[in-house]
């Protein structure tokens, strides 16, 4: 049982939920952007919330399913094609051998995560097969996913490799049910998220601070797995003052010497020494995942 | 010890500072207070993250936030300052400095011959305050006053693995080919990150680091 990569697309690479223990390294958590997104595609194919599976950013990956399976797409970023016809996602879909999955623009979410029942079949680094590409770490030898890479897949549970799911004559069919997802944003949508005051919130000055949850910040094209860099009102502190690094993780907002707010993300390094102006509401970090770069944010006082 | 401050940067992740400045004296504090949690973790711990002045513990969401802050207070009061172990153990790392891409920059800021920074920088040790900026970088200090220079205005973009640099009050060593804008006057042999070894990173916090200059020959040889 496999698939192969086609085409990568913007970025494609494996994730898990992630790798705990090693921050004390410098070892980031990594794991899916969309935590929820990546759940609910394992969830759907009876898979375990652990188990590996493809986070592609945007559109523009394609992937051959060697044998039949079982599978499921969530997120957002892509319309999802499959021997094409358009799929839905957050459904169970299961494929003949030979499918090609192919993912086309769309104007709502950012990224989109497949799984396949059984989940994938990796290698762990560090006990993830999350993809850290800065330290070679997980996926297929520490890369996002290359054309003509190929996956093996574990063995599925056998109430889902005999789902009931009759196939049409394009070589696949549906599950009538669906899984309840929350809305994912459009591009051109105003998205509210929640925000905490956050550890620095006292060295910013009035003017910086009021905008902070007053004015309309845009994600900057610089919005990557590391981090979201955030275009809007220039952010000041009272006095020039170093700060000495200390622990950050993902949801925490530093705030750059040019006064440029970044959003930590799932490659969050372990270790900052910027300012921190705020930090996201934990619930509201996958929605924030799934704002592309040109999104317009409102960060709302909690 | 008492902390300055407490701080969530996570739901799941509380920072307990201890002073807003870089001391030996305040980091052996912070790595005794991490022994004694990883030591005996209470239920729903995850990991700690020790830094200059600060140690962050990070806990599933089963446990309650002050609960955690009561916990880590007690290990915090239990602690004996001077009973505070230090690893006296101490880590050998073989330099070439003649591999020191900007020796040379050094050298003529700082008004001193190759030779002078070189046993300046091997002669005394070194405590490894903290991992972090990549996979298994550790930060050193405390550099003599001497050899204290400000940082690159421009970051160089391909710093080349094991390269030994030297940035203000501190000195690390670049793990993995990264960008960085600290002066580079050595390299070491020495894999700081493998991730097939166990542990992964050669250096931990809490270390104690010497250098020791090698010739170019010795350097080959090594690898």
């Amino acid at each position: 049982m496999s698939i192969t990569i086609l085409k990568p697309g913007f970025m494609c690479s494996i994730q898990d939920l992630g790798r705990r223990g090693f921050q004390q390294y410098g070892i980031p958590i990594s794991g899916a952007m969309d935590m929820q997104a990546a759940k609910t595609a394992n969830r759907i194919c009876g898979n375990e919330d652990e188990d590996a599976l493809l986070e592609c950013t945007l559109h523009g990956t394609e992937i051959l399913i060697q044998d039949t399976t079982v599978f499921s797409i969530t997120g957002g970023g892509s319309t999802a094609i499959l021997n094409g016809q358009k799929i839905p996602f957050n459904k169970q879909i299961k494929a003949i051998a030979g499918s090609i999955i192919k993912l086309l623009p769309s104007p709502i979410g950012f990224y989109a995560y497949l799984a396949f029942a059984g989940g994938l079949k990796t290698s762990l680094d560090l006990g993830s097969s999350s993809t850290y590409n800065l330290a070679a770490l997980g996926g297929k030898n520490g890369k996002p996913l290359e054309q003509n890479d190929r996956i093996e897949l574990k063995n599925s549970k056998p109430n889902i490799q005999h789902a009931n799911i009759v196939i049409n004559e394009h070589g696949f069919g549906i599950s009538n049910w669906k899984s309840t997802v929350p809305q994912l944003p459009h591009v051109n949508d105003l998205v509210e998220i929640k925000c905490h005051k956050g550890p620095e919130w006292d060295l910013f000055e009035e003017r910086s601070t009021s905008a902070w949850f007053n004015s309309i910040f845009i994600i900057s094209q610089h919005a990557n797995r590391m981090g979201f860099q955030l275009e809007g009102a220039q952010l000041e502190k009272k006095e020039k003052k170093e700060m000495i690094s200390t622990a950050v993780t993902k949801g925490i907002v530093q705030v750059t010497n040019h006064g440029t707010p970044i959003v930590l993300m799932a490659d969050a390094q372990t270790i900052g020494g910027y300012p921190r102006i705020g930090r996201i509401f934990n619930d509201d970090i996958n929605l924030l995942a799934q704002c592309r770069p040109g999104t317009k944010i409102k960060f709302v006082s909690i | 010890m008492e902390c300055t401050r407490i701080y969530s940067i996570h739901d799941q992740a509380i920072t307990f500072e201890f002073a807003e400045i870089i001391s030996e004296e305040i980091n052996l504090h912070i790595i005794s207070l991490k022994n004694a949690i990883e030591d005996h973790p209470f239920n729903g711990f995850i990991e700690c993250v020790p830094a200059y002045s600060s140690l962050t513990v990070y806990f599933h969401n089963n446990m309650d936030k002050n609960e955690v802050i009561k916990i880590v207070n007690s290990y915090n009061s239990k602690l004996n300052t001077n009973n505070s172990t230090s690893n006296n153990k101490i880590i050998t790392i073989p330099v070439c400095y003649e591999m020191g891409e900007d020796l040379s920059i050094v050298t003529s800021q700082l008004n001193l011959s190759e030779e002078e920074v070189i046993r300046l920088h091997s002669e005394q040790s070194y405590r490894v305050f903290m991992i972090g900026f990549t996979p298994g970088f550790p930060y050193m200090g405390t550099l003599p006053k001497v050899l204290e220079m400000e940082r690159k205005k421009t970051p160089s973009l391909n710093i080349q693995s094991g390269s030994v640099a030297i940035a203000g009050k501190q000195t690390g060593i670049y793990p993995t080919n990264s960008p960085g804008g600290w002066h580079v006057i050595g390299r070491t042999p020495v894999n700081m990150f493998d991730k097939k070894r166990t542990p992964a990173c050669f250096l931990q916090a809490g270390d104690i680091v010497q250098f020791k200059p090698i010739t170019k020959r010795a350097f080959e040889q090594y690898l």
